[in-house]
């Protein structure tokens, strides 16, 4: 399983603020974004900001990053804290 | 000598002035101290060029991941740096206008480093640690609207310098 987060507006124009992905077929966070975009409009929609961050296991990354199974996934638009 | 670094994610609110004694406490080789305190303004600016008023600003964190970003960060500082003590304190939750939201103490021996070394961990932190903020306020028609705050490519353009 991936576990994937959301925050802010991207959480909230998603309502949802955590999922659980399997990872089969599933080698980087590229194919994790298309995968979750395939759940629907507001999906692809939201997903397809290209200021969006990413972050594998905690640490800010890049969407060619390798996925392994068990690992931690969360997007967010640009950080404002502060 | 290794540099003593702590970093506190927290809803409580802090109190600059115990802040600064402890950075102090029992440090007397470090003759210079540099601090930076954020706090929530009342107001953010409109489309128009006018002001909208904010009467809370609700931070919302990544747990976890905001400790060790921020931790990364002092870290940074302390291999840059010839510190004594790195002291980083990030609110998260609802804010009222005037509230304390981050806190950024460092001790060296001669000022430059502490000033220097204070200003790279805030440009850092508002570019890379997983902090968001929204602002609600009342609006012109007088409804309750909250609004996620933009990015600004300002922040990102500070990195440069260093």
């Amino acid at each position: 399983m991936i576990k994937v987060l959301f925050f802010a507006s991207l959480r909230e124009q998603l309502d949802c603020d955590a999922v659980d992905v399997a990872a089969d077929g599933l080698d980087t966070i590229d194919d994790l974004r298309n995968s979750l975009g395939a759940r629907g409009e507001a999906w692809q929609k939201a997903l397809a900001d290209e200021r969006l961050q990413v972050a594998l296991t905690q640490q800010l990354s890049t969407s060619d990053a390798t996925l392994q199974d068990g690992d931690e996934v969360a997007f967010f638009p640009p950080v404002t804290g502060g | 000598m290794s540099v003593d670094i702590s970093i506190a994610v927290q809803a409580e609110g802090f109190d600059p002035g115990a802040e600064y004694r402890q950075l102090r406490r029992a440090n007397c080789e470090d003759g210079a101290t540099a601090m930076f305190v954020g706090n929530v303004r009342d107001f953010s600016p409109d489309d128009a060029g006018g002001k909208q008023s904010v009467s809370v600003l609700e931070l919302e964190h990544y747990p976890g991941m905001a400790e060790s970003a921020l931790t990364d960060i002092a870290r940074e500082a302390a291999q840059r740096w010839p510190l004594g003590r790195v002291r980083v304190i990030h609110r998260f939750g609802p804010l009222a206008a005037g509230d304390e939201i981050v806190f950024v103490g460092t001790t060296s021996a001669h000022r430059q480093a502490s000033l220097d070394a204070c200003a790279f961990i805030m440009d850092f932190l508002k570019s890379r640690a997983p902090f968001w903020k929204k602002e609600v306020g009342v609006g012109k028609d007088g409804k309750t609207q909250g609004s996620w705050v933009e990015a600004r490519s300002s922040d990102e353009q500070a990195l440069k310098k260093w």
